[in-house]
């Protein structure tokens, strides 16, 4: 997921700023810019159509009201907030740039919500917080679309990824999804109450992990089990903890049910189960 | 021109409110046409003393400078031209071409482009809508500039 990919901490120091108008707001110890504002820190650029500096807290008490001579410590931009780091961009209506932690937090509207993006990924939410200093990414109600086409693909399938939150971790080169995991591709459906996704250096996702109870639907195979490993190289999934397989009458277990998704091949270890051969009888051999 | 009724030259002013010196100083010359009220004065430099507890309070003592200023005395309002400068006892300091002050609306005015810096500040705008109380201060017409961040605890 190149969405791991980003830049270093930001540097200490100013920020550059441009707008239509600037008014410093002394009794309220806050500077408004409105108009095509820009707001530039090292080699992140913010826009948006307003935007509110803050004077640092501890400052406030100590110089009162004041005309410039403190520092800041947030800004708020509101309006088309458009943010950009490196090849990441991100889109809200509201944006929150803390520069004391570091972070900036993206919100928009139920049916604008904030979107994060970098190349063929998009990742939306209804809260997108960004670390700035080491670039992990929280997001409350993730929706993510990877792109991205498998070795063995011509042309790249969308997959989906809804959960109830989502927590990447640049350093570990891993996205935490937590909360009514549900995973799309094709006729595929995956549920489950965990995810974590593992990415190699180049951003590449390498293997899923999920874990708390696995179901798994495609077309009319369904399976399940208490885990499940996905391995992106080999496109094979490992189900453990009371593995099943269901298939149209068939119901197959054992201690781990390899399935893999691009020949529709399943190889099971110490099988045990109920096969119906009447159920298939109108088959063919599927292509291979 | 009109011809003043009165040429003073090497003029010196204070002006007290409250039994305090607010402001004090010089012009090289003066020009005073009293139908009006109306005066020219060249080469001014001027010193304020913000009022305690306002928000220019914090820049001491403002010291102002400008080539040639035209008015009305009665009506408290002036325009100061030919590039006004602009430098306070904290680090601050402006300037720009054109400022308009009104004493009874109690605003500072400038249609002419600016650049201002101080502690924790630089910018550059096209205009300038203040007023004298330091409540409010707009810089128009498109503005750039740099503000210092609070250091990372």
């Amino acid at each position: 997921m190149a969405l791991l990919l980003a830049a270093a901490a930001l540097p200490q120091g100013s920020v550059d700023f441009s707008a239509g108008q600037m008014r410093i707001d002394s009794k309220e110890r806050r500077v408004h810019l409105d108009g095509e504002v820009k707001i530039v820190r090292g080699d992140l650029t913010v826009t948006g159509d307003h935007a509110v500096a803050f004077y640092a807290a501890q400052q406030k008490k100590a110089l009162g009201t004041s005309v410039g001579g403190q520092s800041i410590d947030r800004f708020t931009v509101d309006g088309h907030v458009h943010v950009q780091r490196a090849a990441r961009t991100g889109e809200g209506e509201h944006g929150d740039l803390n520069m004391v932690e570091q972070t900036m937090v993206l919100t928009g509207a139920p049916e604008a919500p904030p979107v994060l993006r970098e190349g063929d990924e998009t990742l939306s939410g209804d809260r997108i917080l960004f670390h700035l200093d080491n670039d992990d990414v929280d997001v409350q109600k993730p929706r993510l679309v990877l792109r991205r086409a498998m070795p063995d693909e011509k042309a790249p399938v969308p997959m989906r990824v809804e959960a109830t939150s989502l927590m990447v971790q640049k350093a570990r080169q891993v996205a935490h999804f937590a909360g009514n995991v549900v995973v799309h591709r094709e006729d595929m459906i995956v549920k489950s109450p965990r995810m974590d996704a593992i990415y190699d250096k180049d951003g590449q996702l390498t293997r899923l992990e999920l874990r708390g109870g696995v179901d798994l639907r495609e077309g009319d195979r369904r399976a399940t089990g208490e885990n499940a490993d996905y391995d992106a190289r080999t496109r094979i999934v490992v189900l453990t903890g009371d593995p099943r397989l269901y298939d149209r009458g068939d119901m197959l277990t054992g201690d781990r049910i390899d399935m893999a998704l691009a020949s529709k091949d399943v190889h099971i270890e110490r099988v045990r189960g109920r096969v119906r051969p009447d159920a298939h009888k109108d088959e063919t051999e599927a292509p291979r | 021109m009109e011809a003043p009724d009165l040429s003073l030259r090497g003029v010196a002013f204070a002006r007290l409110s409250e039994g305090r010196v607010v402001a004090r100083g010089t012009f090289e010359s003066v020009g005073y046409v009293r139908p009006g009220g109306r005066l020219t004065a060249l080469r001014g430099a001027a010193s304020l003393e913000p009022e305690p507890g306002t928000p220019f309070d914090s820049w001491g003592t403002v010291h102002v400078v400008a080539p040639s200023t035209t008015g009305e005395l009665a009506a408290q309002r002036f325009t100061a031209t030919g590039g006004v400068r602009m430098n306070a006892a904290r680090g601050d300091s402006a300037v720009t071409e054109r400022v308009r002050y009104d004493g009874t609306a109690g605003s500072v005015e400038s249609d002419t482009p600016l650049d201002a810096q101080g502690p924790g500040y630089r910018l550059h705008g096209n205009g300038l809508l203040a007023r004298t109380d330091g409540s409010s201060i707009a810089i128009t017409g498109g503005v750039t500039g740099s503000m210092e961040l609070e250091a990372r605890q």
